[in-house]
């Protein structure tokens, strides 16, 4: 399930200040790949994941007809708050797009833990 | 410490979007001018390009004051890739356009403001004001196709009875 904020409101300062937090919702993403993508180092404690994301679920999500009203998935993802994975929010590091004539087919994303779950 | 760093930011997106109302950004769908404050924000990986991301570090305190002062440091932070049309040859102007912006808004007098408690709705006033130095930019760095720069101003406040 990708989390993913409202949008935000014009104007509005009490977000741009932290003060106000915008509502969530997660959708889901299917087809995906979720496999582990690097062991631990000491310089990264947190674990990497990666997630491969079929882009016809994603141009189900974005778009003038897409259910989130993001306009690309690039935007999508960079927007996002974290993909749910079993219970466990992981957080977007990045998001990369492969395409083929143009047009994506697939997006990689790159996951972490949160450092709050690193042990 | 909480009211000055909103009044600063408040203030320096104000200056920022009339020095140059053209520098805007879209954050979660809503378009804006081109400055955040990212511990306000999600936390995020993506650090937006042509535009100022304020981070707070360094907090010193004197006490030997009726009111404590506080220096708060703040770094600014802005990147760049150039514009795609033109092959990003640009990007050492776009940075420099972005240089000028910063320190003609920093710059601006009075390099004061009031300070403003804007956790209460409506925002409130209060008693002391919020004033900061000049803007020192720090080199640039170039990162694969990127030219980034670190700023840093200084930001001077009283801590008034009360206030957290």
């Amino acid at each position: 399930m990708l989390r993913i904020p409202a949008q935000a409101g014009a104007g509005e300062v009490a977000e741009q200040l932290g003060l106000a937090v915008p509502e969530f919702q997660d959708v889901e993403l299917a087809p995906v790949v979720f496999r582990k993508a690097e062991a631990r180092t000491a310089a990264r404690k947190a674990a990497v994941w990666e997630l491969l994301v079929s882009a016809t679920a994603v141009d189900a999500l974005v778009g003038s007809s897409g259910a989130t009203g993001y306009s690309s998935g690039s935007v999508l993802f960079a927007d996002a708050f974290g993909v749910l994975v079993d219970g466990v929010m992981l957080a977007v590091e990045s998001a990369t797009e492969s395409e083929l004539g143009g047009t994506a087919y697939v997006y990689r994303l790159v996951l972490r833990a949160s450092v709050s779950a690193v042990v | 410490m909480r009211n000055a760093r909103d009044t600063f930011y408040v203030t320096l997106r104000d200056r920022l979007a009339a020095v140059n109302p053209a520098r805007t950004m879209v954050l979660r769908g809503v378009t804006r001018p081109g400055v955040l404050v990212e511990e306000n924000e999600l936390a995020s990986a993506y650090q937006p390009v042509d535009a100022f991301c304020l981070r707070w570090t360094g907090v010193q305190v004197d006490a030997q004051g009726a009111m404590p002062l506080m220096t708060m440091t703040c770094e600014i932070r802005y990147a760049t890739d150039g514009n795609a049309g033109n092959g990003g040859m640009d990007r050492g102007r776009l940075l420099a356009a972005m240089d000028a912006e910063l320190v003609a808004a920093v710059g601006a007098a009075p390099q004061s403001a009031v300070k403003v408690n804007y956790a209460v709705s409506p925002a409130v006033a209060m008693g002391t004001m919020v004033f900061w130095g000049d803007v020192t930019p720090g080199s640039s760095t170039v990162n694969e196709e990127r030219l980034e720069r670190v700023a840093t101003v200084e930001v001077f406040c009283y801590q008034e009875a009360g206030e957290l």
